[in-house]
């Protein structure tokens, strides 16, 4: 056997290190913009329905359902948006084949999420005109449990933008009264845009 | 035979250029990646991966080609039949290194 400094037991562990890297960074390609996206959609439907509640309140009151639509097309919007954001990341790193089935994963793990966000308000009876209002406090914890999820499994630093998304959507939510909405989409937007900085700024694909 | 018998090629048994030889052939034959996703992967400055790459190139263990998308260059790095081989024997023989002595 040759005499080298690199030991065949740490060849080994390379490998497997090197692997298990290099699938993480496929699928986290655009992360951050995909971030983004969410934290933008998320802060505009917010900014949306505060502008309803002001300037319709009568509408706001009569017509609750009108927030389930409204997040629904949000979510539709971002969970478009990222397996495009995520296909096109994914094909900047590499071709064919391996591109395809990163975008896929990434693609499948938001569909998942986005139809826990839709389903399980359902399940919890929110699909009514009294309990609508209640959606996006579960749809929104759902999407953060995502980031935590994903940012565990790939990349902690998405797990802790995951916990400040939370944050910044619940604390603003609870405690504002009226311009809570107001509060949680600017609260949201801060977090996701320094959440974005944070992770483009780590190196990593 | 001796554990001294064990060849493990030089030309992949070095931390930077076994870790792109793993990333290369983890993909499908005719998969490539992406030079900068390789650097950054890696955590490497780009001479430093340059040189590897060369030396790699030069043993015939990959392959790198240059393209234009929309205007913008992109480098693509890709391991060839024959790097692809050597990489399989070199894990075997990494195997037999493990286990050596082996257990009677």
């Amino acid at each position: 056997m040759q005499r080298t400094e690199f030991t065949p037991e740490e060849g080994w562990r390379n490998i497997h290190t090197t692997l298990a890297q290099a699938q993480s960074s496929l699928y986290l390609a655009g992360t951050e913009y995909i971030l983004l996206l969410w934290g933008a959609l998320v802060s505009v439907s917010l900014f949306t329905i505060f502008a309803i509640a002001e300037l319709a309140p009568g509408f706001a009151s009569d017509y609750q359902w009108y927030l389930g639509p409204l997040w629904g097309v949000f979510v539709a919007t971002g969970m478009v948006g990222s397996a495009l954001i995520g296909r096109h990341a994914s094909s900047r790193n590499a071709d064919h084949a391996t591109a395809r089935k990163a975008g896929l994963r990434v693609f499948a793990f938001w569909i998942a999420v986005t139809a826990a966000a839709f389903l399980i308000p359902g399940a919890a009876g929110l699909w009514s005109e009294g309990g609508a209002e209640n959606i996006p406090h579960v749809a929104i914890g759902i999407v953060c449990l995502g980031y935590v999820l994903f940012g565990i499994m790939h990349r902690p630093a998405l797990a802790v933008v995951g916990v400040g998304m939370a944050a910044a959507f619940y604390i603003p939510t609870y405690l504002g009264g009226d311009i809570g909405a107001l509060g949680t989409g600017a609260g949201m937007l801060a977090v996701t845009v320094l959440g974005a900085v944070w992770i483009h700024r780590s190196g990593q694909p | 035979m001796t554990g001294e018998d064990i060849f493990l090629d030089e030309t992949i048994h070095q931390p930077a250029r076994l870790r792109v030889m793993t990333m290369l052939v983890a993909q499908p034959e005719d998969g490539r990646l992406a030079y900068g996703f390789i650097q950054k992967t890696l955590g490497l400055t780009g001479g430093n991966l340059t040189t590897h790459l060369r030396k790699l190139e030069d043993a015939g263990y990959l392959v790198i080609s240059k393209e234009f998308i929309n205007s913008k260059p992109r480098t693509w790095v890709q391991a060839t039949a024959e790097g692809r081989i050597a990489f399989t024997v070199y894990l075997s023989n990494l195997e037999k290194a493990l286990n050596w002595p082996p257990s009677t």
